[in-house]
């Protein structure tokens, strides 16, 4: 990317071609700008504005300004912190199941073998699949009694007969299924992007180690790993960021809203209408997504400069 | 930032072991997994990848019967979920949700592109203050949780929207209430890929050699000439990767579609799905037939345009 101009020149009078040049800039981009302001911009600042107010859409009562009070009450609030703890658990353990999996997976479609455009291909199915239809899916496999994944625990004798288990009988069951169900729709995501930094080392790094005599592991702790980190560690938080707000799936598991902050928040607003406590709820989320978007952004640039 | 696509790259590698054609006898240092090991791997990946998706299908085409009893591949093949699926009770609602579903992706891919070219020339091409920092909170807007904006959004919708100029009382356009309408959702969806869309073709917009433009305007070609004549026929796989990565975003989207919709004038297939669950008894047939009807087109689409996928997520495209 061609570096920006500098301060000084910023400020400095433009030369004619610098203003035609911006003129040509402001009128490609006012359409765009405009748009994103109203429906985006101003209804997070909106939001920020609701969060310290009273309001409830429906009952006709008044808009009352009551400072942070929401955030208080938010904070006293148990099921908020049930679906803190939930959020997190689900952010954490899937991504962690994705970043392995993937890692490996792309691992083996970088090598060179027959029809590897073909297990390439295939593995977007999961990912290009409805969210709301995975989550489905998930859910009939995991039925207790007739799903596919006791009928096969049954007939691998890793199950008795006898035994039916509820694979979906409490919230930590169902966040354990809804991981699966994210693992398996989201790991390609992660496949691919690895993939494209596994084909970036170059492969002399390999033939280096190999004339070391280092095998897979070492090969991989050694040279793999510490070349591929900083596209790890984007992915990492990239899928972070997408899986805190996990909540189309989870409505196909669970009617029950402290399963996910989303889950809550959106119950929030357009159960009960409590636009202002749902506003407050909406911006704990955004302020942890935004740490985690700056240091995504650092680490971009970070990149870029290396490059 | 941005580096050559995958495909480039692998056209780069498989060039590469066409050279050195003793791949069969040496194994390339790049390989890190033995071959046992790799087709185990590979064999493990492509069941955790096919089954679950084959199982959808064979659920779709199995009596409800042999469902129950618990058998994983029907002895007596059926489509007879799919026909009740399309002449049964629901399906006028599914018809219509499947009608939404298509009028939302189309039209939010077209406004998105129209309006997300034009930025994107301007960011990668045009020189301009604060160039830089305006793409990066457009990248952080892509990142931001939709949660964040869906209440002002859903006034917003009730009251209906008003473009009006800044700053001055000119109202140029004020629509009536939009919810329950496709418009409330083709709106929200372009809010929401309007930042990676920008993102992904700025991306390939700047791989494109300034020479060429510079020569079509010393040939008399005017900047918006050039833009529609030099870079964006060779933009043309970004702009296909951006087209399939809204697409699928406008399909899939949950959150929004079920806070603006009501009735089967604005219900998309996402939401259709999700009210085959709530009744006591679950149709597993009906809804394995509906799911996976539903999930043919992006799974089809991702498939026969996969290079593109590729090179948009290789680009910095991100969809979720």
């Amino acid at each position: 990317m061609e570096k920006p101009a500098g301060k000084s020149a910023k400020f400095r009078l433009m030369g004619k071609k610098q203003s035609k040049d911006l003129f040509f800039a402001v009128i490609l981009l006012l359409p765009t700008f405009y748009i994103l302001f109203k429906t985006f911009l101003f209804p997070i600042y909106q939001s920020l504005v609701w969060s310290m107010y009273k309001y409830h859409m429906l009952d006709g009562s008044d808009v009352v300004f009551v400072g942070f009070s929401n955030f208080t009450a938010l904070f006293k609030n148990h099921d908020f912190w049930t679906a803190t703890y939930f959020t997190g658990y689900f952010t954490v353990l899937s991504t962690a199941a994705e970043l392995v999996l993937g890692l490996f997976s792309a691992l083996l479609l970088n090598q060179m073998f027959r029809g590897r455009v073909f297990f390439r291909m295939i593995i977007i199915i999961p990912w290009a699949m409805l969210t709301l239809v995975n989550g489905l899916l998930w859910k009939w496999i995991f039925q207790p009694g007739n799903g596919s994944f006791t009928i096969i625990l049954k007939k691998i004798h890793v199950l008795s007969a006898s035994e039916n288990p509820l694979w979906l009988a409490d919230a930590h069951h169902i966040i354990n299924s809804v991981v699966v169900a994210d693992v398996w729709k989201m790991t390609p995501f992660m496949t691919l992007l690895l993939l494209a930094g596994l084909q970036a080392i170059p492969s002399t790094l390999y033939e280096a180690a190999m004339m070391d005599g280092a095998g897979f592991w070492k090969k991989l702790r050694y040279v793999t790993i510490p070349q591929l980190f900083p596209i790890l560690m984007i992915a990492v938080v990239l899928r972070t960021i997408a899986a805190f707000r996990v909540y189309d799936i989870l409505t196909v598991f669970t009617g029950d809203p402290t399963t996910s902050i989303s889950y809550l928040t959106f119950n929030k607003a357009f159960r009960y209408f409590y636009l202002g406590e749902a506003s407050a709820m909406a911006w704990v989320s955004t302020a942890i997504i935004l740490v985690f978007i700056v240091l995504y952004i650092r680490m971009l640039k970070k990149n870029s400069h290396e490059v | 930032m941005f580096e050559p696509t995958i495909e480039q790259r692998t056209v780069k590698n498989e060039v590469a072991t066409v050279k050195g054609k003793s791949r069969l006898f040496k194994v390339k240092s790049t390989d890190l997994i033995p071959p046992f090991y790799l087709w185990c791997g590979l064999i493990l990946l492509a069941l955790f990848t096919l089954a679950p998706f084959v199982y959808l299908f064979t659920s779709s085409i199995s009596k409800t019967e042999e469902l129950l009893s618990g058998h994983l591949v029907p002895h007596s093949p059926t489509l007879e979920n799919y026909y009740r699926l399309f002449t049964g009770n629901g399906a006028a609602e599914f018809i219509a949700a499947m009608k939404n579903s298509i009028i939302v992706s189309l039209g939010t891919t077209v406004f998105t592109l129209a309006l997300a070219i034009f930025a994107s020339y301007a960011f990668s091409k045009v020189v301009f203050p604060f160039r830089n920092s305006a793409l990066f909170t457009v990248l952080a807007m892509q990142l931001l949780p939709s949660i964040s904006i869906i209440a002002p959004l859903y006034v917003m919708m009730r009251n209906g929207i008003t473009v009006a100029i800044p700053f001055t009382n000119v109202i140029l356009l004020h629509t009536p209430p939009l919810l329950d309408t496709v418009w409330s959702l083709i709106i929200s969806y372009t809010t929401f890929s309007l930042p990676f869309a920008i993102w992904i073709m700025t991306g390939y917009f700047q791989t494109i050699p300034k020479a060429l433009e510079e020569a079509a305007i010393i040939d008399g070609c005017s900047r918006m000439g050039s833009l529609f004549r030099i870079i964006i026929p060779l933009a043309m796989p970004g702009i296909a990767a951006t087209a399939i990565f809204t697409l699928l975003l406008a399909w899939d989207e949950f959150m929004f579609a079920s806070a603006f919709t009501q009735s089967f004038a604005s219900k998309t297939l996402p939401i259709a799905i999700r009210e085959f669950i709530g009744k006591h008894n679950i149709d597993w047939g009906l809804m394995t037939a509906g799911g996976f009807i539903a999930s043919l087109p992006p799974v089809l689409v991702s498939v026969f345009l996969y290079k593109y996928i590729v090179g948009g997520l290789a680009g910095g495209g991100v969809k979720e």
